[in-house]
């Protein structure tokens, strides 16, 4: 007999099977010394281990025992609470870490766009032009062509303006349109 | 296993960091690529001069609705970058030579330099398709132009 069907046999003794196979297994018993030896076997194990089965008995009153257990609940009932603090840290710490760096990203963003961002030309500034002669001989008239987005430097040798006191009227007729 | 974690995050952290730093560096910097070109206007039909070539059409349009000769052409055309908050020197002729400094703003100081002189300077803010032009008269009723543009990027 294998040992799957000594367990099933087990199984019958304890009455654990369905009826169909209870039937079976009884049948089986019938037929074969073996089983049927070794089910007596088993059912002599378990009324002795049920008969003989000790008995543990509370040393205390009953009154006594069951009031040690209902302080233990009391004691124990704050425990929600405790716990509930612990996990909101525990949520707070976990939080904490990648708010932390989002932040710490954020920041930087903000600091490095403020640092390289050019800033926005506003129309005033964007035609707000210097000019600065470097040389004493030398003199210009500046003219910006808003039609040919041009911005235009002419430049004279001072010596000529001394001939004319209308040097610049004469500059716009003999060079530009 | 909690400082493997750790190292981890901080990790991911760092590169984030640096890949934002860097694309901000990129993004902003202005570096400007310029074409400065020396140019003679004439009323005559043709330069002397057989290396000059005429100015392309919609310059020389552009040029004859501001002065009042009727033909340029292109002396020389040096096309240099100048990087953010640097200067470039763009040497058109033995003579003339112009500087140009990137500056805030976005601006830029445009220098010219006449026989190692520093003749000139105009700090402005320059955009695509805006011109700034030199200008002085020449021999024979002519006179000669120095045009900066900023180009495109390619």
């Amino acid at each position: 007999m294998n040992w799957e069907r000594q367990l099933e046999l087990q199984a019958w003794v304890d009455g654990e099977l369905s009826a169909g196979d209870a039937r079976r297994m009884a049948a089986f018993a019938e037929s074969d010394a073996e089983a049927r030896a070794l089910a007596n076997e088993l059912r002599m194990a378990k009324a002795f281990i049920s008969a003989n089965e000790p008995e543990v008995k509370v040393p205390d009153t009953r009154e006594f025992y069951w009031s040690q257990i209902q302080r233990r609940i009391a004691q124990a009932e704050p425990a929600p609470a405790a716990s509930h603090a612990l996990s909101w840290q525990f949520v707070w710490r976990r939080l904490v870490t990648p708010l932390s760096g989002l932040a710490l990203v954020t920041f930087l963003a903000v600091v490095s766009f403020n640092t390289f961002r050019e800033p926005a030309i506003d129309d005033s500034s964007r035609f707000m032009v210097e000019v600065e002669n470097l040389s004493d001989d030398v003199g210009s008239i500046s003219y910006r062509s808003q039609s040919e987005n041009m911005f235009v430097v002419y430049l004279y040798k001072k010596d000529q303006e001394a001939e004319s006191d209308t040097q610049s009227d004469q500059i716009n007729d003999s060079f530009f349109q | 296993m909690n400082n493997r974690l750790f190292s981890s995050r901080i990790s991911r952290s760092l590169l984030a960091i640096l890949l934002l730093v860097g694309s901000s560096v990129n993004t902003f910097a202005a570096n400007l690529k310029l074409e400065a070109k020396l140019i003679w206007g004439t009323n005559d039909e043709k330069s002397p001069n057989p290396d000059h070539k005429e100015v392309d059409t919609a310059t020389k349009e552009k040029l004859r609705n501001v002065f009042k000769w009727k033909n340029y052409f292109v002396v020389n055309r040096v096309t240099k970058p100048v990087p953010s908050r640097g200067s470039n020197h763009f040497k058109l002729s033995e003579e003339c030579t112009i500087e140009i400094k990137e500056l805030e703003g976005p601006k830029v100081e445009v220098k010219l330099i006449g026989k190692g002189k520093e003749v000139h300077k105009t700090t402005l803010s320059i955009s695509k398709g805006q011109s700034v032009v030199y200008s002085g008269d020449d021999k024979n009723q002519s006179a000669w132009f120095v045009i900066i543009t900023e180009l495109e990027e390619k």
